[in-house]
């Protein structure tokens, strides 16, 4: 073992004294041999002819001495190294476009694969996270479940019987009005149960979490803030623990600063934490729910046990309860599952699986390339391979080569990979980045670029080996004398290079299929009518205080106050309110009953979103009246109630349209108001499904703490909102319109209602821009490929072209003939596409919504068009072939 | 010169064949070629080419040594001896040569 290791090493950095002696030895028994035959009686001429004959390539041996003293592995290396950079650098033409193409794929993987890294690989980061369970409310007569528990009060009998679940733990997300210390300011922050931080792991930057007492609501005017409010509000003042904010018109005390990276999704973006209060009416109200629980399970228990648990508690509740707990009971699901969900990892799943499609027709491309390079170089292999290079050397160098090709390629991937995640995080709207992991940031570590080079590598070896076989094989006589034209056309080279383009073809068609689906669904969905007109239109939402403004007539005061100073404003044609808005944060659905009809069963009762909005909404809007009348200024506060519903629920309810003139009963006091009129329905939330069931009350008469500002700019004195300069001084001027009726109120920003909507779908606009320049990279590579390969072959048969056509063929029939050669290649690959795109499209059916995932369009049209396509790549090396010079074709060599 | 009575050695051969030589006393590699030749009547001719790539790698694996000294007719040779571990290795593929010679002859000559 150590003479092993000695010689190796001597082999390795006494090289020249190695070579020195291996050349005296060889030296020394050649000229022994001479001696002989002169000895035998032969001419010394002749027998310096016959030993050098006997002794054959001297550097063969050599190369065989070598390798047997194990020089090989490191030295070879080190000079393959260095030969396969001399060769990359003297074809910059052949390098620098096997390099783009690599980084490209390799770039798209790294940036997608940042992603599932930080989404699907890395745990989220609290401990023992696999004994999270979220609680999912489920009605097992509606089938439905949605996150959240069945009531308040269920919530403590579950917490007091399970036997499961080391802990449970209530949240809720709730915005803060913040005042005091600057300006007033909207927070965004949870209510929280006082051991939230605790079964999270997370420890405070500063102060302490909450204590088990502290959801008291005697106790519970405490506030935890995050770093970045710590830092923005506070100048991060470390003695700001103990210190006194207002919160909500009260005063709260800052007990503690979490640090930057903690975060729970579930909750979305929150920078104030405070305990949630637990009052008296909660532990018996049945009825509502207040707040989300998730539970830690004790160690050793599986999710079906705590199921089984929580199962058996809930079937108690409904027989001690069974007015309000009927079909009610309580999952857990896993922690991860929930945020998994959330974030859109199917959506990274899929561009995962794209982008390594789009991968592997980037290698076979580089592959190709290759083999056509190296079978160029036949020549160059057979007459190394004569001056003694082994074949496994020749072999090696060649794998070498490609695989520092690759290595480059990735060098240059992981460039495009990091442009490319930042991209991605860019698109990520800031509303939206705190209900996912890390932020919506890529995380770009260790992990993704030991996968970037890793990929690179491992594409370099398998397809670097392709090139490497059929070359390295080579009969080095038949490399030698061959005309340079003819080289390296052996028949597994063509076949290979063929079954490669067939393949990369059938690739791209599935890349390309999946990502028209995913274009048009998004494209179709987001033209869909939304049923009022957010162009030009500045938006905002405040929350008035029920501690300042606490009756109706408070309340009445200030929208009358706030419209009126709006109206003032020159730039706007049009402003008006509702409680919620569509593509907002929030909104609410109330029950209601069609007065004279017989009451519904429990579970069966009709609800509908609502919305109290001023009398110019609908105009404000541009929401069309379709029956009836709209509110008027004289729906006041003492006269008849009165509603619009929408054409949904017209349809529904009303089938024979006569809903103007009946009443509704609306909400939990039953308010009975008079349908006077009918709207155009809606788009409130996203542009999935059907517009839901919308009822209108005039907010003169039901005045509410929740408040939505649309401000529509006048065409003439602001044409465009989306304007930057025109659109600050709007807003501005929107804010201190309210902050001129109460100086403390806070509002959130005042922004574009268009990039409001368009922030709605961000995850499907990136995934679909994402996949459509993956399409159109499928595209461009996949025609690159069948280009090569078809200019390579016709490069190789110029021989017989020219034969051909001083035989009397037509350039015609000369193109014919190579055309049909690409349109049947391109044909096995367009139908092997189709067969596979027809499997893996059906994994996404589930995320499209306007589309089939067997769209027939689209399976007819993708193919047709890439097989248009690849005839016009091959059209150019066809006409180049039937231009061919007949007689210079002949004398080719 | 290869002689017409010459065959080709088996595979493994030749490492147990230099391995013997060795045993008698150090020797260059052209007299060890010389000494097979003689020793088998000439019907075992090594060529160079392998001759030489199987001494170095018998000296990677430890079972012979090198050293440079000088030849008879005062040339600097290298000079390679057998190591105790070379003669262990003699021997084990001594014994099992034979048990394959005999093994084989007894099918051979099985009626």
């Amino acid at each position: 073992m150590l003479s092993d290791l000695l010689i190796r090493l001597r082999a390795i950095f006494r090289r020249t004294q190695v070579e020195t002696e291996l050349d005296d030895e060889l030296r020394f028994h050649f000229d022994q041999h001479v001696a002989k035959l002169i000895h035998s009686g032969v001419s010394r001429r002749e027998a310096l002819r016959r030993a050098r004959l006997e002794f054959g390539g001297e550097d063969h041996i050599k190369e065989e001495c070598r390798e047997a003293r194990g020089v090989h592995f490191i030295e070879t290396l080190v000079q393959d190294v260095r030969y396969g950079l001399r060769t990359l650098r003297k074809a910059p033409g052949f390098t620098a476009v096997a390099i783009i193409t690599l980084a490209l794929g390799i770039g798209a993987n790294t940036a997608i694969f940042s992603y599932v890294n930080a989404w699907v690989i890395k745990p989220l980061p609290y401990p023992q996270v696999d004994r999270l369970m979220v609680f999912l409310a489920h009605d097992s007569k509606k089938g439905w479940s949605y996150r959240g528990i069945s009531s308040d009060a269920d919530f403590f009998d579950y917490q007091s019987q399970n036997t499961t679940f080391e802990s449970l733990v209530p949240y809720s997300s709730e915005d803060f009005n913040l005042t005091g210390d600057g300006t007033p300011d909207r927070i965004p922050g949870g209510l929280v149960g006082w051991n939230f931080f605790q079964e999270l792991g997370a420890k405070p930057l500063l102060g302490r979490t909450f204590l088990p007492n502290e959801n008291d609501p005697a106790k519970s005017h405490l506030v935890i803030l995050s770093r970045g409010l710590w830092e923005s509000r506070f100048a991060a003042d470390p003695r700001v623990i103990g210190r006194a904010v207002t919160i909500q018109g009260e005063s709260y005390t800052i007990v503690g600063v979490m640090p930057e990276r903690f975060l729970y999704p579930l909750m979305g973006i929150a920078n104030m934490w405070v305990p949630l209060p637990i009052t008296d009416k909660m532990r018996h109200d049945r009825e509502n729910s207040s707040f989300q629980v998730f539970g830690r399970m004790k160690p050793g228990v599986t999710q079906s046990q705590a199921a089984a648990d929580l199962a058996a508690i809930g079937a108690r509740l409904e027989t001690l309860y069974p007015l309000t707990n009927a079909h009610q009971t309580v999952l857990p699901s896993s922690m991860l599952h929930e945020i998994g969900e959330n974030e859109g990892s199917q959506q990274v799943m899929i561009s995962f699986v794209i982008v390594g499609l789009v991968l592997l027709i980037a290698c076979a491309n580089v592959a190709n390339l290759m083999l056509a390079r190296t079978s160029r170089r036949v020549r160059e292999f057979a007459l190394r391979g004569t001056l003694g290079a082994t074949r496994p050397r020749l072999f090696r160098q060649l794998l070498t080569e490609s695989a520092l090709l690759f290595f480059a390629g990735g060098l240059a991937g992981a460039l495009v990979g990091v442009w490319g995640a930042h991209w991605i995080e860019s698109q990520i709207p800031d509303r939206i980045r705190g209900y996912i992991v890390n932020y919506g940031r890529a995380s770009l570590d260790l992990t993704t670029f030991a996968y970037t080079f890793g990929l690179a590598l491992l594409c370099g070896l398998f397809f670097g080996l392709a090139p490497a076989f059929t070359n390295s094989g080579l009969d080095l006589n038949r490399g030698l004398k061959e005309s340079s034209s003819q080289m390296g056309s052996t028949r597994a080279a063509t076949r290979l290079r063929s079954g490669l383009v067939t393949a990369e073809i059938a690739l791209a068609v599935v890349v390309l299929i999946c990502s028209v689906l995913l274009v048009q669904d998004f494209t179709r969905l987001i033209h869909r009518e939304l049923g009022f007109q957010p162009r030009n239109v500045l938006v905002t939402e405040l929350v008035l205080p029920d501690t300042k403004y606490q009756t109706a007539a408070q309340l009445s005061a200030f929208h009358d106050q706030v419209m009126a100073r709006l109206s003032a404003i020159p730039e706007l044609a049009a402003a008006a309110s509702t409680e919620y808005l569509p593509f907002g944060d929030s909104n609410r659905t109330d029950l209601i009953h069609i007065v004279g009809r017989p009451p519904a069963e429990p579970g069966d009762e009709l609800g509908a979103e609502r919305s109290s909005v001023s009398p110019n909404y609908f105009q404000a809007m541009q929401i069309p009246l379709i029956q009836g009348r709209s509110f008027t200024s004289s729906d006041g506060p003492d006269s008849q109630k009165v509603v619009l519903i929408n054409e949904t629920l017209l349809h529904q309810q009303f089938p024979r349209g006569d809903a103007v003139g009946q009443q509704l009963e609306i909400g939990e006091d039953r308010q009975v108001c008079a349908i006077v009129g009918v709207v155009h329905d809606l788009r409130t939330s996203n542009f999935y499904g059907r517009p839901r069931r919308q009822i209108y009350l005039a907010e003169s008469q039901f005045p509410s703490a929740h408040l939505a500002i649309i401000a529509r700019a006048s065409a003439a004195s602001s044409p465009d909102v989306s304007n930057p300069i025109g659109a600050v001084g709007v807003a501005a001027a929107v804010r201190s319109a309210v902050w001129s009726v109460d100086p403390d109120q806070p509002i959130l920003p005042v922004r574009s209602f268009e990039d409001l909507i368009a922030e709605s779908n961000s995850g499907m606009r990136v995934l679909s821009q994402l996949l459509g320049f993956f399409g159109l990279l499928a595209l461009l590579l996949g025609s690159i490929g069948i280009y090569g390969v078809i200019a390579y072959s016709v490069q190789q048969r110029i021989h017989e072209i020219g034969l051909r056509m001083a035989l009397g063929a037509s350039s015609a029939q000369v193109i014919r003939m190579i055309l049909g050669r690409g349109l049947k290649l391109a044909a096995i690959g367009v139908a092997a596409g189709i067969i596979l795109a027809a499997v893996l499209t059906r994994a996404m059916a589930s995320i499209l919504t306007t589309v089939k995932s067997n769209d027939p369009a689209t399976f007819i049209a993708v193919p047709v068009f890439f097989t248009v396509v690849a005839i016009a790549a091959c059209y150019l090396p066809a006409r180049r072939g039937a231009r061919t010079d007949p007689m210079r074709a002949l004398k080719y060599e | 010169m290869p002689s017409s009575q010459s065959i080709d050695l088996p595979q493994g051969t030749l490492d147990l064949l230099i391995l013997r030589t060795l045993a008698l006393g150090p020797e260059h590699g052209w007299a060890i070629s010389e000494r097979i030749h003689q020793v088998s009547s000439s019907v075992l001719q090594i060529q160079q080419g392998s001759l030489y790539p199987a001494l170095h790698r018998l000296e990677r694996r430890g079972w012979i040594k090198a050293r440079w000294g000088t030849s008879e007719n005062n040339r600097r040779a290298k000079f390679y001896e057998l190591t105790k571990a070379g003669l262990k290795q003699l021997e084990t593929e001594k014994s099992e040569w034979k048990k394959l010679i005999t093994a084989v002859t007894q099918v051979l000559e099985t009626t």
